[in-house]
């Protein structure tokens, strides 16, 4: 019996995709690709419970074929892109909440809830999952986990290991595992084995659920964008609003020509880009959020701080917020959201490293010189603090790819790989929310060095035969199809 | 260039952008979570298909029709989603497939009884009988009361249009009707992708319409409404279209019509075709809110999730269309409502087939407050 065959009997027919148009539409995510290069699965499954996916899992060990688990399919580096064919795994038929313990103020949910879904589940008991990307309506927590993607409000939350408690996976053999601390909010036995999940990209197994760290919903909070002469200006300030103890809850670093990015419900509104001063280099984007008389405290005293590092206030509200649509709340008017409307000739295209906090200006003067000498239209950089209450950043660093273009995708791909390099060499990191996906695959050990013979060892325990989400952080052994 | 071609440029900058923001509020997607399903992966489906990846298959078929053309996904977007998808139905039938059996006897019925329902011309004299209506004459009326096929030709239907009827003699409204001779708009011809039958039926319209002098329609149904309204503006009549709703809301905002207004608990359901495709959200929210205590679902207006009875879903897939109305149901439940008002004779039909929560059309509801009141004030006239 075929290995197809044998997931229609375990499966049930309903549960399996078979047919090539079928396919063809789980063949590509978010990631710059030319409209002909889908790669669809051998097949789609539709699992509904962790035991089905055990199933599956099974049937794939057995026949040793490879497993690809998705969500959204909203990644922008191909993670879950099953580039050597096999099973896909569309995990968002699990989107079962499982308990919801407001005292504990924690969730249990099928890892292909979307992050909105468990929002909207929570928000009765005041409190909210503060993960979040911009993808957050279609990001499920599975793969919120397993591409360990960036949060809005990382300062003040962390990202979405900071709210994982435990998950459940079924690894490479079929295994059904839960690694965490079940409900407890912390834990100092035995090895933090859940830790291993963020940024995994399924290579070790599929993430069927996990126990999320809720935070209460803030009563208020107010944005505020200032700009800077200098990106390092910004950096620095930030630095001391942290030292003055401040709570902020974002803080996002937009190069001068990144805000036009972000800003298209102003250019909808007004018919041209906002205006900020001629000398400003760099935009911070500043929430505060909690009780309204602390958060008027508190940006008040960061606002008194800013004119110490030349910084200004930027006046016009409508930039602001339109800023804070694209970023958060995506209210755009109807029928006009940003997202295909800013990408109708060409589309958003990053690399994703992480540098030291010092050198954060240096590394920008390098994207534009890179993404110039690859001959591609920048976008700009936005840094933004993903690590609570402290200065770190993860950078965006983008530019619009033309995806028709089969040289321009070439060009974009020598783009990114060319900045994550750097980034190691600034002694940094290659990626910091998009993960590895196979893109970087090939040069991993560049960053790992000797403890990549680590990772392997521990991909090979969970993973003996390599069938889970193969090409992906580690070339695919010789020898497999 | 076939329709679908002419879209290519759209389906590859979905494909390029990917977000897949239309799943969040896509009714049959959420009801079936399949990607396929889905606009971004219907827009998938059209690409690979034009792109010859792959042949015409069930799967693309079902891709094509198991979608209610409610519009959603085109509030989220700013890509023409549900043109896309008429087009790719239309690409279908052209390319040899079979119209599904529910929708062939929908072009069958309107050819041979002028309306989709297999029912006689004569049935749409029923509505109207009693109520003294002139019927339309060349050059005599200046507003023609549109019944459209459903409400007219369905006996349980018929009390809205005759609703309709009363409030607007009631507000001092000259109009007259085309009683047997009116003809069907063609709204699910049109969404169902038969589209040269569609057309065809749009000039007859257009040409009777003219012949007949008329200034304005006013329609009963939200499905006639934007395919009416497209229709006239398309072959430049210079007939305005509007919607019952439109007109009565505006005789309540005058005062023209004596109203009492009840502590009831209602909530307002959104017809795709009125609201998010025809833009009239706030007139029924006018009337509802003049008669009783108006309590909004969370999906409302743009938002609004569709009752799953358009664009053929209901004839042809009757259970999925059911669970979307099962759901539309509970979330008016959910709101503490003991009445849904709706003013579509489609979600009217479907809310209603789902227990728990009695629904009632727009202007019934206002009608039977209208005469309640006219009731209450001769009691009380006799009183003293």
């Amino acid at each position: 019996m075929s290995y197809t065959d044998e997931l229609v009997t375990a499966l049930g027919k309903e549960k399996v995709l078979l047919d090539p148009s079928e396919k063809f539409v789980y063949g590509a995510d978010w990631s710059p690709r030319t409209p002909d290069e889908f790669v669809p699965p051998d097949v789609v499954v539709l699992p509904r419970t962790t035991r089905d996916v055990q199933r599956i899992v099974k049937i794939a060990y057995a026949h040793d074929v490879p497993v690809t688990a998705g969500g959204g399919l909203t990644g922008m580096l191909g993670g879950a892109v099953a580039i050597y064919g096999g099973i896909y795994i569309d995990t968002t038929t699990m989107n079962s909440v499982v308990e919801i313990d407001h005292k504990n103020q924690t969730i249990r949910v099928q890892a292909g809830a979307t992050l909105q879904e468990v929002n909207d589940a929570v928000q009765p008991y005041d409190l909210w999952l503060p993960h979040q990307p911009e993808s957050k309506w279609v990001s499920t927590v599975g793969s919120a986990i397993a591409c360990d993607n960036d949060s809005t409000f990382g300062v003040r939350y962390g990202k979405i290991l900071n709210c994982l408690l435990s998950a459940e996976i079924v690894t490479g053999t079929g295994e059904i595992v839960e690694l965490g601390h079940r409900k407890a909010h912390f834990t100092s036995s035995g090895y933090k084995l859940k830790d291993l999940l963020a940024g995994s990209e399924g290579t070790l197994g599929v993430i069927t659920e996990a126990t999320l760290k809720l935070e209460p919903i803030p009563a208020s909070r107010i944005v505020d964008m200032l700009v800077f002469p200098r990106m390092g200006a910004a950096v620095d300030y930030l630095s001391r609003l942290l030292k003055a103890g401040l709570c902020i809850e974002a803080a996002h670093i937009n190069c001068k020509r990144r805000l036009r990015f972000y800003t298209h419900s102003y250019k909808q509104k007004y018919g041209k880009d906002p205006e900020i001063p001629a000398w400003a280099e760099a935009l911070l984007a500043i929430a505060f959020a909690g009780d309204k008389e602390v958060v008027e405290t508190q940006r008040g005293y960061a606002l008194r701080i800013a004119k110490e590092f030349e910084a200004q206030l930027v006046e016009e509200r409508e930039i602001v917020d339109a800023w804070w649509a694209s970023k958060y709340t995506l209210e755009f008017e109807p029928f006009k959201q940003k997202w295909p409307d800013s990408q109708k000739q060409k589309k958003f295209g990053a690399a994703d490293p992480g540098v030291p906090v010092g050198r954060l200006e240096e590394f920008y003067h390098k994207f534009v010189e890179v993404a110039e000498k690859h001959q591609l239209e920048i976008i700009g950089m936005n840094a933004y603090l993903e690590h609570p209450n402290s200065i770190g950043f993860s950078l965006s660093c983008a530019v619009f790819v033309d995806y028709r273009s089969p040289d321009e995708v070439r060009r974009f791909r020598e783009f990114h790989d060319e900045l994550s390099k750097l980034a190691v060499a600034f002694e940094g990191t290659m990626s910091t929310f998009m993960s590895d996906t196979y893109q970087k695959a090939p040069y991993l050990e560049l960053e790992h060095g000797t403890s990549l013979k680590y990772m392997k060892e521990v991909k090979r325990i969970f993973d003996p035969k390599g069938i889970m989400n193969p090409g992906k952080k580690f070339p695919r052994e010789a020898g497999k199809r | 260039m076939s329709g679908l071609e002419e879209f290519k440029d759209e389906l590859e900058t979905c494909f390029g952008t990917s977000c897949g923001f239309c799943e969040k509020g896509c009714p049959v997607y959420q009801s079936m979570k399949v990607k396929t399903l889905c606009m971004k992966g219907r827009n998938r489906t059209m690409l690979g298909l034009i792109q010859g990846k792959f042949e015409i298959t069930p799967a693309v078929v079902q891709a094509a029709f198991e979608c209610t053309l409610c519009g959603n996904c085109d509030r989220w977007c700013s890509l023409k989603n549900t043109e896309h998808t008429r087009a790719f139905r239309e690409y279908l039938l052209k390319h040899g497939v079979e119209p599904i059996k529910e929708h062939a006897s929908i072009a069958t019925s309107i050819r041979n009884y002028g309306n989709p329902w297999f029912q006689p011309r004569s049935a749409r004299n029923r509505w109207s009988k009693g109520l003294n209506i002139p019927k339309a004459a060349p050059g005599q009326q200046e507003v023609l009361f549109f019944a459209g096929c459903t409400s007219a030709v369905t006996k349980n239907l018929n009390r809205s249009l005759a609703a309709s009827a009363k409030l607007l003699q009631k507000a001092g409204v000259k109009f007259g009707t085309m009683g047997q001779d009116e003809p069907c708009c063609g709204s699910t011809l049109q969404r169902v992708g038969q589209t040269e039958a569609f057309e065809e039926l749009e000039k007859e319209n257009i040409k009777k319409f003219k012949a007949l002098g008329i200034k304005k329609i006013v329609t009963a149904c939200p499905g006639c409404y934007t395919t009416l309204k497209k229709s006239v503006e398309k072959a430049g009549a210079g007939i305005e279209v509007t919607h019952i709703a439109q007109e009565i809301a505006q005789q309540v905002k005058d005062g023209n019509l004596k109203l009492k207004k009840s502590s009831e608990r209602v909530t307002y359901h959104d017809p795709c075709h009125l609201g998010r495709l025809g833009g009239v959200f706030e007139e029924p929210r006018v009337i509802v809110s003049a008669v009783a205590n108006l309590v909004e679902m969370p999906n409302n207006r743009y938002e609004s999730r569709c009752c799953g009875a358009g664009a053929g879903l209901q004839s042809a897939f009757p259970k999925l269309s059911h669970d979307l109305a099962a759901k539309r149901v509970a979330e008016a439940k959910a709101t503490g409502a003991t009445t849904i008002v709706t003013c579509c004779p489609f979600c009217e039909t479907q809310l209603r087939t789902v227990p728990g929560v009695k629904v009632a059309d727009l202007l019934e509801f206002l009608l039977d407050a209208s005469e309640l009141n006219d009731r209450n004030n001769s009691q009380k006239g006799r009183a003293n």
